[in-house]
């Protein structure tokens, strides 16, 4: 579904992102480790067109996206959780929501999806006409990963979804995601929880200082030692 | 949502408004009906900016610019050129809207921060300035008297006083009701997208450019005829105040002070603002130099200290409140 080839993104000239290869196939959940300034959201970013890369191609289900914007990527499916939610704060979650679904392919089908979403995340029903911005951090993560699913995503990205939860919110938006790749959506999964990822991803990557280090099933990169020395910098 | 500006549209607000502007303005003093006009000339422009300066976040302070345009250009092809004012004042508002674009697409493509913006476009608003002192054709620095006013409305003339009131009523409101329309409408939408967070704009795929432009599109061209109608009813096209800075800071000074990104939020500061300015400079002008603006000054401070979003918001607050029944049928 999506093929990412020797992608190299960057800077003012500075290459981040050197040489990275990855795929993922329809219906899978793929997740993307690393420590901090890996590059895991200068990858994210170029998958949904913030960024243009410098060279390499990004194919998505056979078309070449590689030069088209972040408008003409959500309308194919490419759709993006961004990092820290980013909802907007000065309008309501209804409002938040129906904005989530403006892309020519959703627009029709926006009653169905906020009745989908909404039924995903019973607490934002609650809180429909309430501003976004006084919403907890975990209702904010609930609203910005319903935003883009109003979107009709094919392709979820979800940029660290578990940025700064409690512990139990985690666990939730994780159910959410088994649930939403049991229902067959294909998800691209950016983590810095390790285990957290491992578990609940079918394979992995993990990026080096922009490099993929290692890739595999996720019991495979469990196991092998070089993903620890990624993560610990050594 | 349409129906909100439908409602809006045929709200009986509109008929009282329309009897007291019958009725009133002849029985004004002159000095007085000077006050109204100057208060609707600022609820127009502050109305005119806010679809940039409230709604889409974008603090521009190049409006001086458009305002500029609309009032030395006009005047200038009538003086020079013998162009019609009706055609001055078109010409006038299409090379606007062009240099709004061209504002709105600079931004888009350096991808300017808010601070950037506000530099940026007050460096053009500057720019404009040192262009008309410059230019003998826009007036130079000494500026263009207009001939007199003798009512031949073909001539876009409106016989002063109280034909200058109408035209001023009519542009304000028009600015307030574009106001409603865009909220009303995706395109406001969109622009509160931008405002609140341009990269999850982005991620939702909200077309930046092209609404970035629109907004400021729209709001220069506004910007431009009522600069047109100012000039008219002025007759001296004076740079120092219609090309300046100052007029730009004015209103967003009226803007914030009344509720910014609000369809009556900007009116409603203008409303408050010009006509306590004309009459604290009319009653102490004369008495210690200065006082008035120091008056002035601590108003503007205490309503922000009061209400950061404005004065609307609070009298919403206050008003609800009182009668909270009114707020729950809302």
């Amino acid at each position: 579904m999506l093929e990412v080839d020797h992608l190299v993104t960057g800077y003012g000239g500075v290459p981040v992102l050197q040489d990275v290869s990855l795929t993922l196939s329809a219906g899978e959940i793929v997740g993307l480790l690393g420590a901090n300034n890996a590059g895991k959201t200068t990858l994210i970013n170029s998958l949904s067109g913030m960024y243009a890369p410098m060279s390499g191609r990004i194919r998505f289900e056979g078309q070449d996206v590689t030069a088209m914007t972040p408008k003409q990527r959500v309308e194919i499916g490419i759709i993006q959780v961004p990092e820290g939610r980013l909802v907007f704060p000065e309008m309501s979650v209804r409002e938040n929501l129906l904005l989530g679904g403006i892309n020519a392919r959703a627009r029709t089908h926006r009653p169905r999806q906020m009745d989908h979403v909404l039924e995903l995340f019973p607490r934002l029903q609650e809180r429909l006409g309430q501003k976004a911005g006084t919403l907890s951090g975990g209702e904010q993560q609930m609203l910005a990963i319903g935003r883009a699913l109003m979107a009709e995503a094919k392709l979820l990205m979800l940029d660290e979804p578990s940025l700064g939860l409690s512990p139990l919110f985690v666990q939730y938006i994780f159910g959410i995601i088994d649930r939403l790749h049991a229902e067959g959506l294909s998800i691209l999964l950016i983590e810095q929880n390790l285990n957290l990822t491992l578990r609940h991803a079918q394979r992995c990557y993990v990026l080096e200082r922009g490099k993929v280090a290692v890739e595999g099933a996720s019991d495979v990169v469990k196991d092998d030692p070089r993903t620890r020395r990624a993560y610990l910098g050594l | 949502m349409r129906q909100e500006f439908y409602k809006t549209l045929m709200s009986p607000v509109w008929l009282v408004i329309l009897v007291l502007a019958a009725v009133l303005p002849p029985l004004l003093p002159s000095y007085y009906l000077h006050i109204v006009i100057l208060s609707l000339v600022y609820v127009a422009l502050a109305s005119a900016w806010n679809i940039v300066g409230g709604m889409a976040g974008q603090i521009s302070l190049a409006h001086s610019l458009f305002i500029g345009t609309g009032a030395m250009l006009s005047t200038a092809l009538l003086l020079k050129l013998g162009v019609n004012m009706w055609l001055g004042l078109v010409i006038s508002a299409v090379i606007s809207g062009a240099m709004g674009a061209m504002i709105a697409w600079i931004d888009f493509r350096f991808q300017l921060g808010h601070l950037s913006f506000v530099l940026i476009t007050l460096a053009f608003a500057e720019m404009g300035t040192v262009i008309v002192e410059g230019w003998d054709f826009l007036g130079g620095a000494s500026g263009l008297l207009l001939p007199q006013d003798k009512g031949d409305f073909l001539a876009f003339q409106f016989g002063g006083g109280i034909g200058a009131f109408w035209v001023m009523l009519v542009l304000a409101i028009a600015s307030i009701l574009i106001n409603v329309a865009i909220l009303n409408a995706p395109l406001g939408y969109y622009l509160r997208t931008i405002r609140d967070n341009e990269n999850a704009a982005r991620a939702i795929g909200v077309n930046i450019l092209r609404y970035k432009v629109a907004a400021m599109v729209i709001s220069a061209m506004l910007s431009s005829v009522i600069g047109t109608a100012y000039v008219r009813y002025l007759t001296f096209a004076d740079p120092y105040l219609l090309v300046s800075p100052i007029i730009i800071i004015e209103i967003v000074l009226f803007a914030t002070v009344g509720g910014l990104g609000r369809a009556y939020g900007p009116a409603f500061g203008a409303l408050l603002l010009v006509p306590l300015g004309e009459i604290l400079r009319g009653k102490l002008g004369g008495t210690l130099p200065g006082l008035h603006y120091f008056i002035y000054g601590v108003v503007v401070i205490a309503v922000i200290l009061m209400s950061p979003r404005g004065l609307l918001p609070l009298f919403e607050k206050w008003f609800s409140r009182a009668r909270p029944k009114a707020a729950t049928t809302k």
